[in-house]
């Protein structure tokens, strides 16, 4: 298949809009609401999503043919739990700050329905390339919704803005530091937001907002 | 559908072939992933003993090495404040070895400039470990850093966020007996209008147990370290 056609685009894409594995399908909601506290954390997360979610897709798609279906899901697990520990072992040697900035997330991938969701939806019935535009499509769709929520979590519950750098994090932008006469005139952070019931809200409103832009209603 | 024998076969195999790929990835990093654990131990103690890296220039692990060799004097005594020789400080457990107590002095010129000493115990997951560095009064908190600890990131895990531990510069340890009664981590903020506010920091918030938890170790473990603290109040450097 042409790794540029339309339909490849369309695998990319409809996770990101149509399909959106949060939004949509439902999927991977436990770690959206865990790493969505602050914004660094949700992009290195959705990075390691991304290559984890690709790479096992890829390597499900591959031995699609060969592995027994009575045992498909230990296999896709033992896989997925195997390429999590590798990239977590890397990062320890590599990127230590990194490794140590997402701390029990990498392991926590395993868990996330989205990986094993698409190896079972997706990546068992298709080659090993579509399975990769797949996974790619689907991690960014995941990226996209943690990123987006995190920043109202972060910004309405915490008041600032966090990009990666380090251990520590950049912040980017904060109402104490940047914008005084709102502190001033009386402006408290919604302390809320940061705990995992603001999660629940601020994901409920995105989802709200997505289908009714995509213009999708629950069937009767 | 595939036979039982075929099943079997390929999990074997599988199981094989991911556990080689996992152990073989450990055994070739394991050297470089211990270096990074030991340099960034002692990043902790020089952070806490009041070193800073510059912004543009992060410490390398062996730039760590050198300013670790350079400044500071290690050695292990126990809780009646004895020093006790031949001990390989990185090998003692913080946590639970309460006999063989490890110090870090910040020696400059032949002047004790600050004393790290490990603390660590349980918060809400997981238990926290870091160092506390007092100024040469033994008395005064120089500073505070947490290098482990698997608490929730944004909520616990603001422990080791420099707003966090900034707070604790310049507290006190001691009440006015001399005693040490360590530093209480509030809920809420500190009230600077009260007379305990020396001895307190601001909570975080959502983290209660984590909070509490800090308070509770960090006293019990200043403790244990309070007849060797003593002791060179007294007599100086032993």
């Amino acid at each position: 298949m042409e790794l540029f056609s339309t339909e490849s685009k369309k695998i990319v894409t409809d996770p990101l809009n149509v399909n959106n594995p949060i939004s949509l399908q439902v999927l991977g909601i436990c770690s959206a609401l865990a790493v969505t506290i602050r914004v660094d954390q949700a992009i290195i997360m959705t990075f390691a999503v991304i290559f984890v979610l690709c790479s096992s897709n890829v390597a499900i798609s591959l031995l699609k043919d060969h592995i027994p279906s009575r045992v498909r899901i230990v296999i896709m697990l033992a896989i997925i739990a195997g390429l999590v520990s590798f990239v977590d072992e890397v990062l320890k040697a590599y990127l230590y700050d990194m490794s140590k900035q997402l701390s029990v997330f990498v392991g926590l991938i395993v868990t996330n329905c989205i990986i094993m969701g698409r190896a079972e939806a997706f990546a068992i019935k298709h080659g090993p390339s579509k399975a990769f535009l797949d996974g790619l499509g689907n991690g960014l769709g995941y990226g996209m919704m943690i990123i987006l929520v995190s920043f109202f979590r972060e910004l309405f519950g915490a008041g600032t803005i966090t990009l990666p750098n380090g251990g520590a994090g950049y912040v980017l932008f904060s109402i104490e530091r940047d914008v005084e006469w709102l502190i001033n005139a009386g402006y408290e952070n919604i302390g809320l937001l940061v705990l995992s019931p603001g999660a629940f809200f601020i994901l409920g409103l995105v989802i709200w907002v997505q289908r009714e832009i995509a213009g999708l209603e629950e069937e009767e | 559908m595939h036979s039982n024998r075929y099943t079997l076969f390929f999990v074997f195999i599988i199981t094989v072939v991911l556990g080689t790929l996992l152990s073989v990835t450990k055994e070739n990093l394991k050297l470089k992933q211990e270096d990074n654990l030991r340099a960034d131990v002692n990043k902790t103690i020089l952070r806490s003993l009041d070193f800073s890296e510059e912004e543009d220039n992060p410490w390398s692990n062996e730039k760590v090495e050198e300013i670790f060799n350079n400044s500071i004097v290690g050695l292990c005594v126990d809780s009646e404040g004895n020093k006790i020789d031949n001990v390989v400080l990185e090998e003692i457990d913080i946590e639970k070895d309460i006999e063989r107590l490890p110090v870090y002095l910040k020696v400059i010129d032949d002047e004790l400039q600050g004393v790290a000493l490990p603390v660590a115990g349980k918060g809400l997951w997981s238990t926290l470990f870091g160092y506390i560095a007092l100024a040469p009064d033994l008395d005064t908190v120089l500073g505070i850093q947490f290098y482990k600890h698997g608490e929730t990131p944004g909520l616990g895990g603001e422990v080791e966020k420099e707003w966090f531990t900034n707070n604790f510069v310049g507290k006190k340890i001691r009440n006015v007996e001399g005693e040490i009664i360590g530093i209480k981590v509030l809920k809420g903020k500190v009230d600077d209008s009260k007379e305990d506010a020396i001895h307190q920091v601001d909570g975080i918030s959502g983290a209660t147990v984590t909070s509490n938890g800090v308070t509770i170790f960090l006293k019990d473990d200043l403790k244990r370290y309070e007849a060797y603290l003593n002791e060179i109040r007294e007599n100086g450097i032993i």
